[in-house]
């Protein structure tokens, strides 16, 4: 580490963040799990396949359109256990709330944590609770964990993309983020941008019970799909070509990206995932995730190339070629 | 298929004939410098160098207000960070360009009150939530935002917002292009002049330039097409020997420019010399507040008068973006200096060259 003080950087999700977890945390809990860099770990107990995974919710401001902090914990984790291709069952809930929160807006989101558990189908079965004195805390922050069961027969690690591996995404990209930059203080905008934040494991279920092979799953959250296809092409050392033309973006969200001058493909998405299939398992796959209710606008984005191990090239739609680089610097802060 | 993409595919098509168009027309080797950091994102983002034919060199000029901005400008936001009772607010690209000794996000993590903000009216709600401090705002920028600056320090009298001020390091685009057209072993066969600068300014701005170097100028927006539309016509005169200035951009920009945002900007601010990152200083080239909006000069009211500092050593921003050297040239490119650890400000801007390079190709 080359910084004396953890800058905002360091929580970005992109290079910053990645560079302090190998550099800093990896190296000090090594082992197979961890090792794996996966959304959630997946641990094997007497023969049973377990995913347990956590996250934590700092998201700013607490409430925003089509969503608030608390239904982007319940799904957040729910998703990150997704993507080990298990089924999530139970939850627990750490929050810690700054004193003065009004009751009635720690109820709100309380209840649409507890709708966002009954949707998906999982219990929160243990739980804390603190509270800090004004100031050493914003609002509210929310703690998720979770475990989930892996389906016998069910591989699915971002290190298990191959070459001839089609790529699909399961809708619009860089609505959450957008939705919540749309929404904080100073930088109201209309723009009618909700949060894409949505349950996933139904679509995960869907998938992996299918005969279709699937290699990887991930939600591609904090540093948006560039950084993603990144994790995924270094973990699994392969290259990827993704389809300009293809990218399923909102106009909305294309022309507040380009007032801004932000890239939808470094911005959070808490409602989709990509899933790496071989090709001949592909359209099949398109057309499970596009039944479901939260994968309509399903594409499939690119290929999974054996050149360039650990890049991944963007095709633009004037027919030129570019690098997708891993997200360096903050876009957004605190979007979730 | 829904309209959007039915737009999109149109304009990729679009996009792919003017490419073949431009492969027909380009025979002449030539150098053309798109001025504005933003066309710089978008060359990079859509892939433009990627199709041009191999003759034609884009140069990525000093149109980056963050990669123009003056060392001693930088420590001079960061000494404001230190003051006790100040919040710095800052446009988000600033935050991590290293200064002699520190950058604002590394005051931030200090402790410092520094606060990241989208525009000047976002600086003047933290004014008025804050009476009880002061509050600074870093003005760095072109033709672009100086209007909306001045209008926020009308808006800062009209309210009697006594705690508020910047410290202005505005820059001006014509001046800079007349310096670069001045400056030893600089070759430009064309200028893509900016197209939000040129809403402002109005094609006349450039005439001068024009007329006193003959050199091929368009005018051009963000979007590939607008883009691709001007690199064809600079092609197309220099294949011609026919330099003209051009405006590619006509839906946004007149001849005239803006009026009545030139005016609040005059009200507020006059033309003053200004020191450009790694150029130097160029006359007539800054803005800096008028004697009657001194009160609002954070330079003034803090005391605060920075020494010239020399540029990190072996950073060759200014030779690049002059389009004397491009990233590939520099020691420290990918090696010391990376967008995590940026030795210059053209490695920490979205808008900069060393970070598009970096990122993009
Ligand atoms: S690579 Fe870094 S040091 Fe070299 S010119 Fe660019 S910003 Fe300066």
């Amino acid at each position: 580490m080359t910084e004396e003080k953890i800058l905002l950087d360091h929580g970005s999700g992109g290079k910053v963040s990645h560079a302090l977890f190998s550099d800093m945390i990896l190296p000090l809990f090594e082992n197979p799990e961890l090792s794996k860099q996966d959304d959630g770990a997946t641990l094997d107990i007497d023969g049973t396949k377990l995913a347990f995974s956590t996250d934590s919710y700092v998201v700013d401001p607490i409430f925003f359109p089509g969503g608030n902090i608390g239904d982007l914990a319940v799904n957040g984790t729910i998703n990150d256990i997704a993507m080990c291709g298990a089924i999530p069952r139970f939850i627990s809930v750490g929050l810690i709330i700054e004193e003065g929160l009004p009751v009635k807006t720690l109820k709100t989101i309380l209840e649409s944590m507890a709708r966002a558990a009954q949707k998906a189908g999982v219990r929160i079965v243990t739980g804390d609770t603190k509270v800090v004195p004004q100031g050493k805390a914003d609002k509210i922050f929310i703690n998720t964990s979770g475990i989930g069961v892996i389906p016998p027969h069910t591989d699915v690690s971002g290190c298990n993309a191959v070459p001839g591996d089609k790529i699909i995404v399961s809708g619009t990209i860089a609505d959450h983020g957008i939705a919540v930059l749309s929404s904080r203080e100073g930088l109201q905008f209309d723009s009618n941008i909700q949060t894409d934040s949505a349950p996933l494991n139904k679509m995960v279920q869907s998938l992996v019970q299918s005969d279709c092979d699937v290699h990887v799953l991930r939600d591609p959250t904090r540093g948006g799909l560039g950084t993603t296809l990144n994790e995924i092409a270094a973990q699994s050392r392969v290259g990827m070509k993704i389809d300009e033309l293809s990218l399923p973006i909102r106009g909305a969200v294309r022309g507040t990206c380009e007032l801004l001058g932000f890239d939808p493909l470094y911005i959070a998405n808490e409602g989709k995932l990509i899933a790496f299939v071989p090709e001949r398992d592909a359209q099949k796959a398109l057309e499970i995730i596009q039944q479901d209710e939260f994968g309509k606008e399903a594409m499939i984005i690119g290929d999974v190339t054996r050149e360039d191990p650990g890049s991944v090239f963007l095709h633009t739609a004037i027919g030129g070629v570019r690098i997708i680089d891993m997200l360096t610097g903050d876009q957004l802060p605190r979007i979730c | 298929m829904s309209l959007k993409y039915i737009e999109e595919y149109r304009d990729a098509l679009l996009a792919r004939g003017l490419v073949k168009k431009i492969h027909l027309v380009s025979k002449k080797n030539l150098r053309l410098m798109e001025v504005c950091g933003t066309h710089t994102t978008s060359i990079f983002r859509h892939g433009i160098r990627s199709v041009l034919p191999e003759g034609i060199t884009l140069l990525s000029g000093p149109g980056c207000p963050v990669c123009v901005t003056a060392q001693r400008d930088m420590d001079a936001f960061v000494a404001f960070a230190r003051v006790k009772n100040v919040i710095v607010t800052t446009f988000g690209d600033l935050m991590r360009v290293p200064g002699s000794r520190s950058t604002l996000a590394r005051e931030k993590a200090s402790g410092a009150d520094v606060r990241i903000v989208y525009s000047i009216s976002d600086a003047l709600a933290i004014a008025r939530e804050n009476k009880a401090k002061e509050v600074v705002f870093c003005a760095v920028g072109f033709e672009t935002t100086i209007p909306t600056i001045a209008a926020g320090i009308l808006m800062g009298i009209k309210e009697k917002l006594d705690n508020f001020s910047i410290y202005s390091a505005h820059k001006l685009t014509p001046p800079a292009l007349a310096a670069l057209m001045e400056t030893e072993g600089v070759s430009i066969d064309g200028f893509i002049l900016p197209g939000h600068v040129s809403v402002i300014t109005g094609t006349r701005a450039y005439q001068d330039t024009f007329e006193k170097y003959d050199i091929p100028s368009v005018i051009a927006g963000f979007e590939p097409v607008d883009i691709l539309t001007a690199i064809l016509r600079l092609i197309q005169q220099n294949e011609a020997g026919a330099p003209a200035l051009e405006n590619a951009y006509a839906r946004a920009v007149s001849d005239a420019g803006n009026e009545k945002a030139k005016q609040i900007m005059n009200q507020v601010f006059e033309i003053c010399d200004a020191t450009w990152r790694g150029i130097g200083q160029i006359p007539s080239s800054g803005m800096q507040l008028k004697q009657a909006f001194k009160k609002f000069d954070a330079a003034i009211k803090f005391g605060m008068d920075m020494p010239d500092v020399p540029e990190p050593k072996g950073c060759a921003c200014g030779e690049i973006l002059m389009g004397l050297k491009t990233p590939y040239d520099c020691a420290l490119y990918k090696t010391k200096c990376t967008p995590m650890t940026p030795v210059g400000p053209c490695m920490v801007s979205s808008e900069g060259s060393c970070a598009a390079f970096y990122r993009y190709s």
